[in-house]
């Protein structure tokens, strides 16, 4: 403000946020109460809830082995359902992935402050569930002794993938998104590494985190540097959150099966993506808050703000479904048109009306400020999206491939135990990482919680 | 043009309203004696001139909303601006009315006997058919218009006396303008633009349509505030910090429209069915391969490269030029959409297509300067103003 800044002081009144993290914390207490959650013992609670995680990690690794061995025709696959559950899980899982960079990268550029308390377990989540989902194809292609054959590896038998398979763009996508997201969420740790480092007991505990903290001094140098790089890294992962759903779309809507072949795709499975993915931050903060007590880190608002992006990305699902539907009529096209009738009234119409309850109509309960502040509420509700989202996936696989252009194959796919049991499984490994997670790495970004503290501000405590 | 220090308002600005009446006027009354020429390309060349203002009083509306709806604090010095913007929608409704005269040489679908040869026009024609087009428009227009007014009403009451239920009023009717917004610029799309070509479909055509008013809004916004900047309007109001935020969304929309673009051409590309394909067609024959490449290039490779750059979005020389860019990209967007619909065998560029984008241009810069000058041109209750005006990018 230069000659009139006089002026324009006296007209506006200054605004007043509400804090972002409540109970008077200091940057010493801070510290404290999330270094705490890793350095005290281990609570029994905790081996609990491995011990069952951990079952179930094993009963999907020793279906999968069972997999490998039978082949997949254990599954309720067959011609023409040739997509069952393995690509619906895998999408699922994909989607669910999408939180945490959305959170870290986008709402990082948005200038969207209170993603700082949620944004460390999003990521950690993120690459929990790329994990299970990269398993997903991995397991389906039947011979997965030589899965790397989808990666270009130059070979004296010339042989290579071929490029233009949305397939093969998805192993391109979806590491890429793996691979940044790693880093992403690595560089946001070495701060907070090096605090943990500082405040170690153990010698081996001193040397490892001297390791992994990568000589991190928090000097303003190193701040500095760092702020920059984690600019950068949030503009490149940008285009990731959308692209890897996108390209995960063309699987579908590039082939000419009506019901998956239209042009919203890519905007409509990313909507989804941040739907699913919010759901998932949001299921897993409300219990990570319970148990270790961090009300005043995790507050109501970062609730109210969360259901807020949800009941957005959900209505533009809804709006997909709409324009699809209407679409199928206004061709003037019978195939599309049945396709999208088969799927609202045919033999899967159970599994439709189950999507659109639970994505449609369930996040409507965000428009009420005493529902969206419930903690009940939004724990169903979270809970009640991702069933819809995986339901959404089965319904445009199997709806579409159940009912293709030759009526003498038409059937009605069931899964087999494998299908339920491999699914179920996967959530083993996810929690089991999960809970790895909480018990060794700080769950919440300790040195960007600072950030947003009033102290932070370099104004702090000065009259004006 | 001046600004009154004490009320906020412009004044002074009989000369550059008269200015753009007179523009307008000859204008749209050289484009109507194109009628008489030659009434197939007057149609057309009005159909894209309109869309090219329309999106942008389109994008007025959506900003405002947004506005409310994620309680920025840095846009608050353009909210005036932006609502002068959505407010010139009720006016640019009565400019539709020649479009609707038009629908005969515009629409396919509007001729009957065509229809009961075409089977699958019939099946179309309980939604494609005159009566029910012009309703739905009208529709359109209606809620556009009360959203619009309804959300400027409540702004102005804040410059009386400023109240906290003001501003959870503007949020709560930004939150259902929003659907009533997105369905009615989606079907306004498939409309006025997707059934040019009857028989076509896309799913994301109302998205790519939506796009393009952000892109066309944004850059619309630059202008204006660089043109009162000239004038010492809001000079110290509007600062560097507050244009390199416009760049930086002139930037993504940008690439939000080329993400809808390529979505709609890669998958029809790729699936290659006939139906789909021919809209593609249409623009990749003879001449209109160069637009296609002038707007593969123009309306995304350039502004991409030029816009990351944080020195662009900082220098309002250069983000000045963009602004123009891409309002002129848009436009060939929008060329690009329509024409092919009367001779897809080759570009044939009319002075009509220039008369009418400066015919209503006129018209729609008029309604905007006397809507802009109503009121105090920033809202000057508005408790987040002061942290707007200091607001500085970190």
């Amino acid at each position: 403000m230069r000659s009139e800044s006089g002026t324009y002081n006296q007209i506006g009144l200054h605004s007043q946020e509400t804090p972002l993290i409540t109970g008077n914390q200091t940057f010493a207490s801070v510290t404290d109460a999330i270094s705490e959650i890793i350095e005290r013992k281990t609570p029994r609670l905790w081996y609990l809830a491995i011990a069952f995680s951990s079952s179930l990690m094993i009963m999907f690794f020793v279906l999968i082995g069972y997999l490998i061995w039978e082949g997949i025709g254990i599954w309720g696959i067959n011609v023409p359902v040739g997509w069952g559950w393995a690509i619906v899980n895998f999408v699922f899982w994909v989607g669910i992935g999408h939180a945490g960079t959305l959170i870290s990268a986008i709402l990082f550029l948005l200038r969207q402050r209170w993603r700082t308390s949620i944004n460390r377990f999003a990521e950690a989540m993120t690459l929990f569930a790329v994990i299970c989902a990269m398993i997903f194809p991995a397991i389906h292609v039947g011979r997965i002794w030589v899965a790397y054959w989808m990666f270009p590896l130059p070979n004296q038998m010339d042989m290579w993938p071929n490029f233009r398979s949305p397939l093969i763009w998805d192993v391109f996508a979806v590491s890429t998104y793996f691979t940044v997201s790693l880093l992403f969420w690595y560089v946001g740790l070495i701060p907070d590494l090096a605090t943990l480092r500082d405040r170690a007991k153990s010698r081996l505990r001193k040397i490892l985190l001297g390791i992994f903290s990568l000589g991190w001094r928090g000097g303003n140098r190193q701040w500095k540097h760092y702020e920059l790089a984690y600019l950068l890294l949030a503009g490149l992962s940008t285009p990731l959150v959308l692209s890897v759903h996108s390209v995960v779309s063309t699987d579908f809507a590039t082939s000419v099966l009506p019901g998956w072949h239209t042009t919203i795709f890519p905007p409509y499975f990313v909507a989804g993506a941040i739907f699913s993915g919010f759901a998932m931050v949001m299921t897993l903060s409300i219990i990570a808050r319970k148990v270790f007590k961090l009300e005043d880190f995790i507050t109501i608002g970062h609730f109210e703000k969360m259901s807020k992006i949800m009941l957005l990305t959900g209505m533009m699902v809804g709006y997909a479904y709409s324009i699809e539907f209407f679409m199928a009529w206004y061709s003037g096209n019978d195939y599309e048109a049945f396709a999208f009738l088969n799927r609202a009234f045919g033999p899967y119409a159970w599994a439709y009306w189950i999507m659109i309850t639970c994505n449609v109509v369930v996040p409507q309960v965000f428009w009420f400020r005493k529902l969206r502040t419930s903690i009940p509420v939004l724990f169903v509700s979270s809970i009640l999206i991702n069933v819809g989202m995986w339901f959404e996936r089965f319904v445009i696989v199997v709806s579409s491939l159940s009912r293709d252009f030759l009526p003498s194959s038409w059937g009605y796919y069931t899964p087999t135990i494998y299908d339920v049991g491999i699914f179920v499984g996967s959530f083993g490994l996810f929690l089991t990482l999960f809970l790895l997670f909480v018990r060794f790495l700080p769950i919440i970004a300790v040195s960007e919680i600072k950030g947003v503290l009033p102290q932070a501000d370099p104004h702090y405590g000065k009259e004006h | 043009m001046k600004i009154d220090t004490a009320s906020y308002k412009l004044k002074e600005t009989k000369q550059i309203e008269k200015a753009a009446l007179f523009v307008g006027a000859v204008g749209l009354a050289l484009i109507f004696l194109g009628y008489y020429s030659n009434p197939n390309q007057f149609f057309y060349s009005y159909l894209t001139a309109y869309t090219f203002w329309i999106t942008i009083g389109l994008g007025g509306l959506f900003l405002t909303m947004l506005h409310h709806l994620s309680g920025a604090v840095w846009s608050v010095v353009l909210r005036r601006i932006i609502e002068a913007i959505m407010k010139t929608l009720p006016i640019m409704a009565i400019l539709f009315i020649p479009v609707g005269f038009g629908i005969h040489s515009l629409y396919h679908w509007s001729h009957t006997d065509l229809v009961a040869n075409d089977a699958v026009l019939q099946k179309k024609s309980l939604y494609l058919n005159q009566g029910f087009f012009l309703a739905r428009t009208l529709f359109y227009f209606l809620i556009w218009f009360l959203l619009s007014r309804t959300l400027h009403k409540v702004s102005i009451e804040q410059d009386e006396a400023f109240d906290a239920s003001q501003i959870r009023k503007m949020r709560k009717v930004s939150a259902y303008g929003m659907i009533l917004f997105g369905l009615t610029v989606t079907f306004a799309g498939f409309d006025w633009l997707m059934s040019l070509d009857a028989h076509w479909y896309s799913t994301i055509f109302g998205v790519y349509f939506f796009a393009g008013s952000l892109v066309a809004i944004i850059s619309f916004l630059i202008l204006v505030s660089l043109f009162l900047g000239s004038k010492a309007i809001l000079s110290d109001i509007i600062t560097v910090e507050h244009y390199h935020d416009l760049g930086k969304l002139l930037f993504a929309f940008t690439v939000f429209w080329a993400y809808m673009a390529f979505s709609q051409y890669f998958l029809i590309w790729y699936a290659n069915i006939p139906e789909e394909t021919i809209w593609f067609m249409h623009r990749w024959e003879g001449s209109w391969k160069i637009v296609t490449m002038i707007l593969v290039l123009g309306h995304f490779v350039v502004p991409f490269f030029a816009l990351i750059i944080r020195g662009t979005k900082r220098n309002l020389r250069i983000l000045g030029i963009m602004a123009v860019w891409m309002l002129v990209m848009h436009w060939v967007d929008l060329y690009w959409i329509v024409l092919p619909s009367l001779d897809h065998h080759g570009v044939h560029l009319s002075w009509m297509d220039a008369a009418g984008v400066i015919g209503i241009g006129g018209v729609f810069v008029r309604i905007f300067i006397r809507r802009l000058k109503a009121d105090p041109i920033i809202p000057i209750n508005d408790p987040s103003l002061q942290n707007s005006i200091n607001f500085i990018n970190s």
